[in-house]
């Protein structure tokens, strides 16, 4: 039983880890927390739904587009919400953006009802499964674990290898710097939280066809725990996020095997606690001294 | 116009004060009706939590996401104090606040060293921790099935019951709890408080000590969020764990934003508004939340002091000589 | 200055406006029933159920007549689920004197908030949703016509351990009220009956990964899962059993997994899944056949138990009006001496607690289809 909770665990924790990416790397540009961002995961796998169901899509061409949708509304939701108060102090910016994820959270609710929806019966997907020893494997969750290590390279590649994400860690790094060197930081930062919610929309399709359910308030207990995730790996670090994400949803996983159900939610936020009083920098983060 | 009112109002000050009084408290006199009296009843209840939010996140400067938590403990302390113990009611409001109190002492403690964003990060996991705990200790709490049968407040043979006498008890506490804040804000402690918000490290340079200072306005705030509770158990003579959810921490948060963090009076209007507004607008029910959440973004963009907060404008929070948030290795 | 004008303004709007609450006009010449439901969150599926129910019984009465010559209104509010909001709306549905009973509330929990304010006001309320025990001592206006979780759940485990022969039980339960007092009871009766509580898994409303607790069912050699929750969960349950080689394991629970959505969400793995129901589509009652083919005509799509139970909350309601007249303590009176009242969901006769007390027929779903089955 062990084996297969490890792999239910390192699934649940792809999820997670796409989650935090976008969560690491608005918090490395703009040393913010985008509560919102789990409402992003939750309206990315709605607008696919929408795509298959409603204009018949099949799934290779709705998940794109529902992909390039999500990213306008993360850039949207940017200008909207966090531009005008960027230079804010951090009190403002935070009640912002709970306003955005309540906001979002509820518009879900009133466009989509608050039940649960399949997508199975839209998307053409079918399940098989594999079976060794005692250990089951069915083929999304293979699909779902390759998918995800894949994005989370191809982010990792943009970020270190390509000229946009030079000026992606350069905005990191120092805003005004960076600025100064000629970059357009808004072009970037807009770039960034575009990304970031794309990434989100994938794990969000990918949670739609693993469990065959997506519902409005699923994007509060994924959010949360991804942004542990990304906080246990340590925010502002791309690997950090990915490392936090498998490692958040192995923790879960076996807690809630082999201690406590009910409590499953528990040892996620219990988890971030811990890392927050003890190592605040997180697993691979870098210690920031506050300057007078 | 306007300015005669405001006028009269300014100049006879003494005299408002007391009228305001009288009607508060007549009010149950000329109004029977038990739904309004029960809708100012959850007013006075909502303006406490309000008020202990805005102590901590308005003037000690602590983003408190999870502060339905110490609702809820109070609560819970107080429900099982009662009926369990068989405590009197009013005992049970002291011990609710000072166990409450404790545990805001217990998550100041460790919360302290974190900065603005985690902090109020690992706020909202305690709350939902704690809210998990209420679901799942079952010994303890019953679970989701809730404690029923809690009972009235009683003094000296005297048993609380109708929406009149709760109505006056609330109105007590909401009251004590204002004069509380009122007197502390404007004494050294609360002056300090606001000092620490403002520049930590200057407050730090000139004497005064931000840990001290934070953890009290934490064990004071979540004292008074833990009386509070302790009334609401006694008043429903029922609770369950879905009383306590994050949706409650956000519905007193956009209260006092929307009055103004840093401002009693702007606490306590929200509170008001954001109770009895949606009381008269059920049919936008399915849109409440969405209102709240526009609100909040929008308050903070145009109206971030809220809209009876301090209007003084500071200059710290603005800065003013960068246009985006000075971080990095290299100025 | 002028914030102390827009204090002052803001504060007289208020107190002004607060004085246009409940003033609740008597008209004489209607029959008002209050409706508290919870229409938004969690279960508002659920709840918007009831509503259809009930609003289908008004329509039905109101076209032979109303009750007595007076067409009856509704007054419907919204407890989103939530005590603190039941006890807000029971508070404006009690004091509204022209609100002769209640069709309410859904969830135990804001039953039991509720209650006190009903019972203080003498105004009858009746439960379409809530199973849990303590509704029983709840009070004497507090009637309900869905039983208690435990007969339920009793009449579920008989089926399961003493007809099916299963030993080995394993419990998948919602973490609320319902679905921790469901557990309670199949465990209790698993023990009378000497089977084997093998796995007992608790998961979150909305809960949408249920690997973790499947791989211990499996793990654990169970050979029937009992469902402690409603359908969207035991649809996901059922599907995702599949991928760990659970695909011959029994699925069983009791009405509340009753719904078009069961058949929905679950495709062909709902196939074969078994609950104990009062409630069928395909039963064989007039009343019952009747209810489906209105409900059918009037909203498009076929009725959960609940908007079952709402129907038979309404029908239990105007019977005791048409019988005890206006007067609200007349009407609690008689109705805790209701009799056979046929209903959609079976005849119904209130104990001296307010409980009604029927026995559960058994469903299977065939054929993408719900079906009484008599193994």
């Amino acid at each position: 039983m062990f084996l297969q909770q490890m792999i239910n665990g390192i699934t649940v924790g792809g999820s997670y880890a796409l989650i935090a990416l976008g969560y690491t790397m608005v918090y490395g540009i703009l040393r913010i927390v985008n509560f919102a961002h789990g409402d992003v995961f939750m309206m990315g796998s709605f607008f696919g739904l929408f795509c298959m169901q409603f204009l018949g899509m099949p799934y290779y061409v709705a998940f794109p587009i529902a992909a390039i949708a999500t990213a306008i509304m993360g850039i949207i939701m940017e200008r909207v919400a966090y531009r005008p108060i960027r230079t804010a102090d951090s009190l403002t910016v935070m009640i912002s953006a709970l306003g955005v994820s309540t906001f979002l959270g509820n518009l879900a609710m009133v466009l989509w009802g608050s039940g649960t929806h399949a997508f199975s019966n839209f998307s053409g997907i079918t399940v098989s499964v594999y079976r060794f020893d005692n250990v089951v494997l069915s083929n999304i969750q293979i699909g779902f674990i390759v998918l995800s290590v894949l994005l989370m390279l191809a982010l990792y590649f943009v970020v270190n290898k390509t000229k946009i994400g030079i000026a992606m860690r350069a905005t990191s790094h120092n805003i005004k710097t960076a600025k100064l060197m000629g970059i357009n930081t808004d072009r970037i930062i807009s770039f960034t939280f575009g990304i970031g919610s794309a990434l989100a929309c994938v794990a969000g399709l990918l949670v739609g066809i693993y469990y065959d359910a997506v519902y409005p308030l699923i994007g509060y207990s994924y959010g949360l725990k991804a942004f542990a995730a990304a906080v246990l790996g340590g925010i502002g670090s791309i690997p950090g996020a990915m490392l936090g994400g498998f490692i958040m949803g192995i923790v879960e996983t076996l807690g809630a095997s082999y201690i406590s159900a009910g409590y499953r939610d528990a040892f996620a936020f219990a988890i971030l606690i811990i890392v927050l009083i003890f190592r605040p920098a997180g697993i691979l983060g870098k210690k920031e001294i506050d300057k007078v | 116009m306007n300015r005669k009112i405001q006028q009269f109002v300014f100049e006879h000050k003494k005299m408002v004060i007391p009228i305001a009084a009288l009607l508060l408290l007549g009010l149950p006199f000329f109004v029977t009706n038990s739904y309004f009296l029960h809708i100012l009843i959850m007013v006075c209840i909502y303006i406490c939590l309000a008020l202990s939010l805005n102590l901590v996140t308005g003037y000690a400067g602590q983003l408190v996401l999870g502060h339905a938590a110490f609702y809820g403990i109070g609560a819970y302390a107080g429900a099982l104090l009662m009926l369990k113990l068989q405590v009197n009611f009013f005992v049970a409001l002291l011990l609710s606040a000072a166990i409450t109190g404790l545990f805001g002492f217990l998550l100041g403690m460790p919360a302290l060293r974190l900065r603005g964003d985690y902090l109020a990060i690992v706020t909202l996991g305690f709350g939902e921790i704690v809210r998990l705990v209420f679901v799942n200790w079952k010994g303890l709490t019953r679970g989701p099935a809730g404690l029923p049968g809690i009972p009235s407040p009683q003094i000296f043979g005297f048993t609380i019951s109708g929406r009149t006498e709760f109505y006056y008890l609330a109105l007590i506490l909401a009251l004590f709890t204002i004069f509380f804040m009122v007197k502390l804000i404007n004494s050294g402690v609360g002056m300090a408080m606001q000092t620490v918000k403002n520049d930590e490290i200057a407050a730090e340079a000139i004497g005064i000590q931000p840990r001290k200072y934070k953890i009290m306005a934490f064990v004071i705030s979540s004292a008074f969020a833990g009386m509070i509770g302790c009334f609401f158990a006694s008043y429903l003579s029922y609770i369950s764990p879905t009383a306590f959810v994050y949706n409650t921490s956000m519905t007193i948060l956009t209260m006092a934003v929307l009055g103004g963090l840093g401002s009693i009076m702007g606490s306590i209007l929200g509170a008001s508004i954001l109770v009895i507004v949606p009381e008269m607008l059920r049919f936008l029910n399915d849109y409440r939340m969405l209102i709240f959440g526009a609100l909040m973004v929008f308050m903070m963009i145009f109206k971030p002091e809220g809209f009876w907060g301090a209007g003084k404008r500071r200059r710290n929070i603005y800065k003013i000589n960068s246009e985006v948030p000075d971080h990095g290795s290299n100025s | 200055m002028k914030k102390s004008m827009a204090t002052l303004l803001s504060g007289f709007m208020l107190v002004g406006s607060l004085f246009a609450f409940g003033c609740g006009s008597a008209k004489s010449d209607v029959i008002k029933v209050g409706v508290a439901v919870p229409l938004t969150g969690a279960s508002a599926e659920d709840g918007n159920a009831i509503k259809n129910g009930v609003n289908l019984a008004v329509k039905e009465i109101n076209a032979k007549g109303g009750i007595n010559n007076k067409k009856v209104e509704l007054v419907i509010t919204d407890d989103k689920g939530d005590p603190s909001e039941a006890a807000t709306v029971a508070n404006k549905l009690a004091q509204d004197k022209s609100v002769l009973a209640i069709v309410g509330h859904f969830n135990s929990s804001c039953t039991l908030a509720a209650a006190p304010i009903y019972n203080q006001a003498g105004v009858v309320s009746v439960s379409p949703g809530s199973s849990a025990a303590a509704v029983t001592k709840a009070g004497p206006y507090t009637f309900r016509v869905i039983t208690t979780d435990a007969v339920q759940g009793a009449s579920l485990m008989d089926w399961a351990v003493k007809d099916l022969g299963y030993k080995n039980i394993a419990v998948l339960y919602e973490n609320t009220d319902y679905g921790t007092g469901l557990a309670e009871v199949v465990t209790k009766a698993a023990g009378n009956l000497n089977a084997k509580i093998v796995a007992e898994e608790a998961y979150e409303v909305g809960a949408t990964d249920f690997s973790t607790a499947l791989t211990k069912v499996a793990n654990a050699k169970a050979d029937v899962i009992i469902v402690g929750g409603l359908y969207n969960e035991t649809a996901l349950i059922a599907k995702q059993k599949n991928n760990f080689g659970l695909e011959k394991m029994q699925i069983m629970g009791v009405d509340a997994i009753y719904s078009d959505a069961l058949l929905k969400l679950g495709g062909s793995a709902a196939e074969g899944i078994k609950m104990t129901g009062y409630f069928s589509e395909v039963s064989k009652d007039p009343v019952s056949q009747n209810f489906v083919a209105k409900y059918n005509e009037e909203y498009k799509k076929a009725p959960s138990t609940y908007a079952a139970y709402g129907y038979d909350a309404a029908l239990v309601i105007f019977e005791s009006i048409k019988n005890a007249g206006t007067d609200r303590k007349a009407i609690g009176d008689f109705m805790s001496k209701l009799k056979d009242l046929k209903g959609a969901t079976g005849v119904n006769t209130f104990d001296e607690n307010g409980d009604v007390v029927k026995q559960p027929l058994r469903l299977i779903i065939k054929d993408g289809k719900f079906v009484v089955t008599q193994k």
